[in-house]
């Protein structure tokens, strides 16, 4: 009997075990992966085997080969090399646009959350009034308005992000307001400034940094989107949005051409929200949300 | 080792409703390969018997209780036997559990305030609780009338109920429903893990009365899990004592009581003071609570025993029969007996309160102060017409239960919330709106005064170090400090701490040392007086004793007063001179602690005063409450 208990208690612990094996193996992928991307943005021009500008109209279209690993575009451009370029833009955009609107939303969202009143009310109506505007249309028509661009885009992008941000970190920073370690610090005088910078920001950092990560997954492939709007990148520029909206017409003759871009925008967003995931876990083991 | 359990199995045999855990052992599994939550534990319940589990947090007492009723959560593995008509629940399947809980086996919660859906009237619950076939013998009107009798016997009388939400109850009357819901498929044994501790203390009476007669009436055995030795005295015939996750001793509750055989059993009983007098001296056992682990292979205690000797630490002391029905597993019990029973007759001695009130300089006049607070649109008067003063080093207690409004006077004179009416004077600077004053009274009111929070969890901020928390506390009083880290080192060192700890985060601290941080946070300020809100009562009975002693080491030797808000009557007789009664936002009673605890005229004392945890049997016996 006792044997039997036994044995069904390993099991069970052997189940758990592999299941954390799992879990842990996969944030080890998400990283390496991340990494990758941090490389190839910092020296895809070096580290691509050909020159992704470089059009060959003799050429023209071919499949994958060992010349050509991911073929060529219709105008001989040279797949792999123009993914490999294609990080920076790529990755650039979204990282600004993540970073701005973290620093925006959180300085807003924690000024909303610990003074509240009147304060409170203006930025939450303000974020209401955003919210209520159909993001993807707002860029569509001022970035057209305006003739497109990169960075327009990115910074419509920073505006429209923020409010989302300065909400969730409302959220928690009343949250944390109320707590015993915000009061004793009221009561040996620290000013506010320096309990809302010092106290409370820390302790709602895990979600600001995982929601940061979120912000980087879904403005890439807005981003992406738009370029392939044609409201992003000039045209010819390797970039994965781009790629993809000018590939669309050979995705019968060569669509590793598509698919390769493609396939690297979601998993590079699937990596960040993993990773982000990851380091929520991780910041509020230390005892931070509760 | 074999001696003991030998003995134990011996006495099954005529266990036929009666419930017989054999070497449980629990295990959590985690990233980096499996904590030990609970080594061995052994024990049965006889029906109509009452068996204590008592221990501290982190003993495992919880997780026992949720093992035999296999409640356990995923991560957690449970190995030995319960073996309960015959059968060994934890080999059985979930679906073979859903006809052991509640039927075999009720379970009864400690948090009354989560364990009720908030959605589902509480005639429904009852009604859910019911077994089906019962259930479904009724019409809908039985089935009402079922649930008004249900609650009538666990001393609801109010019909109405029935069709009331749990939110819309007070504390108490949740604990009840819960106990009718626990009792509603007539198990033979009722498990009640710290039934009462989230209550007041004069629900807590009412609430344990109510479970023993009912245990009673039905000849159950009962399962009383509590971290509070006098509970376990006054309800139970068997008292096992937990710690770190093995039994230290365990034996019938009345010998337990007159001598226990373990120094931990020894230390804790020390450390909870009685109500009646003022004892000689607080006796506190140092450290905290280890992890099993950390102990495994030596005598749990070991590292927190005053009587330690090297044969304590070559492995894990068994359980062994020092008496008549006794068991203890301290190896050297025999030797120390003696010294044991010396070093209780010395601490349980009588002392005087020092200090004479009205002889001192007032620090703190509160006076007329009222507060009203708003509620859904209607004013709630937290006080009304408060007068109290403090005097320079001076103790004084502030009791009262939850509601009475002592935390609110409290956070008012700390300068955390604002009056309504009336006066306050810390000092010789008018405090009653802090926000008129100048920067220069403000700095002085905050040297002054300094508050300690009920939640040493909290009250520090989880993601930096307690080095860095003081510093920062300590230039902000005094910018042009210098040697900061030589401050921050004396201070830790005052209360009693390692300076390394400088460099850690609150996490990596006990709930004892949470607290020591937070009366250091408060000392880099120079108060005078500390208002202490319930500062001993989120911590371990052990570990209490010794912040309580830290308090009254503050005072002699700085000079530092308190006002000490609690809702223990027996802690505030132990450390103040002079106590305020508070019931309903008003004080009803004032004066020297030995005048209104040892003879109370307003009749809210005395309830108080009855309310405190006695293991007489007249402690239980309430007639109809």
């Amino acid at each position: 009997m006792t044997d039997l208990v036994a044995t069904q208690g390993q099991a069970r612990r052997r189940r758990l075990g592999s299941k954390l094996d799992f879990s842990r193996w996969l944030s080890w992928a998400c990283f390496a992966f991340l990494g990758l991307v941090v490389v190839l943005a910092l020296f895809g021009p070096l580290i691509a085997p050909r020159d992704p500008y470089a059009q060959d109209l003799a050429l023209g279209l071919v499949k994958p080969s060992s010349e050509h690993w991911l073929g060529t575009d219709d105008l001989g451009r040279d797949v792999f090399s123009r993914v490999i370029a294609g990080t920076r833009t790529a990755v650039v955009g979204p990282v600004v646009i993540a970073l701005g609107s973290m620093a925006i939303g959180n300085v807003l969202g924690v000024l909303a959350g610990y003074r509240g009143g009147r304060l409170d009310s203006t930025i939450m109506r303000w974020a209401d009034l955003m919210f209520s505007l159909p993001s993807m249309l707002v860029i569509v028509v001022v970035a057209g308005t305006f003739g497109g661009g990169y960075w327009l885009s990115v910074g419509l992008l920073i505006a429209l992000t923020a409010p989302f941000d300065a909400r969730i970190i409302r959220g928690a920073t009343i949250e944390q307001a109320p707590r015993p370690y915000v009061e004793a610090a009221k009561s040996v005088g620290l000013s506010d400034t320096r309990i809302m910078a010092m106290h409370v920001w820390p302790n709602v950092s895990p979600i600001a940094v995982a929601n940061t990560c979120l912000v980087f997954a879904s403005s890439l492939v807005s981003l992406a989107g738009l370029s392939f709007l044609g409201l992003g990148v000039s045209a010819g520029t390797p970039d994965w949005g781009l790629m993809v909206s000018e590939g669309r017409s050979l995705l019968f003759t060569n669509p590793v051409a598509v698919l390769a871009p493609a396939t690297m925008i979601v998993l590079t967003a699937t990596a960040m929200n993993l990773a982000g995931d990851w380091v929520y876990d991780r910041l509020s083991a230390q005892g931070a949300i509760r | 080792m074999s001696q003991p359990l030998s003995t134990q199995s011996g006495a099954i045999r005529g266990t036929s409703g009666g419930l017989n855990v054999q070497k449980l052992r629990i295990e959590r599994v985690g990233p980096h390969g499996a904590h030990t939550i609970v080594s061995e534990i052994s024990l049965k319940v006889e029906p109509g018997e009452t068996v204590g589990i008592v221990g501290e947090s982190g003993s495992g007492k919880s997780m026992t209780a949720k093992a035999i009723t296999g409640l356990l959560p995923p991560a957690f593995v449970a190995s030995g036997q319960a073996i309960y008509n015959g059968r060994d629940l934890l080999a059985l399947r979930e679906r073979e559990w859903q006809s052991v809980r509640g039927r075999e086996i009720g379970l009864v919660m400690q948090n009354p305030f989560t364990m009720l859906n908030p959605v589902v009237r509480c005639g429904k619950i009852i009604e859910q609780s019911l077994r089906r076939d019962v259930r479904k013998r009724m019409n809908r009107r039985e089935r009402r009338s079922e649930a008004i009798r249900r609650l009538a016997e666990v001393g609801i009388d109010d019909e109405s109920v029935v069709d009331r939400y749990p939110f819309q109850l007070s504390g108490g009357m949740r604990q009840r429903v819960g106990i009718a819901a626990a009792l509603a498929r007539e198990p033979q044994i009722l498990i009640a893990d710290e039934p009462s501790t989230a209550l007041d203390v004069t629900t807590q009476r009412e609430i344990l009365a109510l479970i023993k007669s009912l245990q009673v009436a039905r000849g159950m055995g009962l399962i009383l899990i509590t971290h509070d030795l006098r509970i376990a005295f006054s309800m139970c015939d068997q008292v096992n004592v937990l710690y770190a996750g093995s039994l230290v001793e365990a034996g019938p509750a009345a010998d337990l009581e007159a001598e226990p055989l373990h120094p931990y059993t020894h230390g804790l009983l020390l450390s909870e003071p009685p109500a009646d007098r003022r004892v000689a001296e607080l006796v506190a056992i140092p450290g905290s609570v280890p992890t099993p682990d950390s102990v495994a292979g030596s005598c749990t205690f070991a590292p927190r025993c005053g009587w330690v000797r090297p044969e304590c630490t070559s492995g894990t002391p068994p359980l062994r029969i020092v008496g008549d029905g006794r068991m203890s597993g301290c190896v050297r019990i025999e030797e120390i007996r003696p010294e044991l029973a010396a070093h209780r007759a010395r601490a349980g001695g009588t002392a005087v309160p020092t200090g004479s009130p009205g002889r001192v300089n007032t620090l703190i006049t509160v006076n007329d102060v009222r507060k009203i607070f708003q509620s859904g649109g209607r004013d709630v008067a937290a006080l009304r017409s408060v007068s109290i003063h403090v005097g320079e080093g001076e103790g004084v207690g502030l009791v009262g239960e939850s509601g009475s409004g002592k935390s609110t006077l409290g956070r008012i004179i700390a300068g955390l919330e604002r009056l309504s009416s009336g006066s306050i004077e810390i000092a010789g600077i008018d405090a009653s709106d802090r926000s008129k004053l100048s920067r220069k009274d403000q700095r002085s009111l905050r040297s002054s005064v300094q508050m300690i929070f009920q939640d040493p969890y909290s009250s520090l901020n989880p993601m930096r170090t307690i080095g860095s928390t003081l510093q920062e506390t300590i230039s902000a009083h005094d910018p042009s400090a210098k040697n900061v880290e030589r401050l921050v080192a004396e201070l830790l060192l005052s209360v009693g701490l390692d300076p390394e700890h400088a460099q850690r985060k609150p996490a990596a601290l006990s709930g004892g040392q949470h607290q020591r941080v937070a009366i250091a946070r408060a000392l880099a300020v120079k108060p005078r007086v500390l208002i202490c809100d319930e500062p001993v009562a989120a911590l371990d009975v052990s570990v209490q004793a010794q912040i309580l002693n830290l308090f009254s080491s503050l005072r002699d030797e700085r000079g530092i007063g308190y006002l000490f808000i609690t809702h223990d009557l027996s802690i505030v007789r132990q450390v103040v001179e002079r106590a305020y009664v508070m019931c309903r936002g008003s004080i009803v009673e004032s004066g020297p602690v030995d005048d209104v605890l040892g003879s109370p005229k307003d009749p809210y004392t005395v309830r108080l005063l009855e309310s405190v945890p006695r293991s007489s049997d007249d402690w239980l016996n309430l007639g109809r409450s």
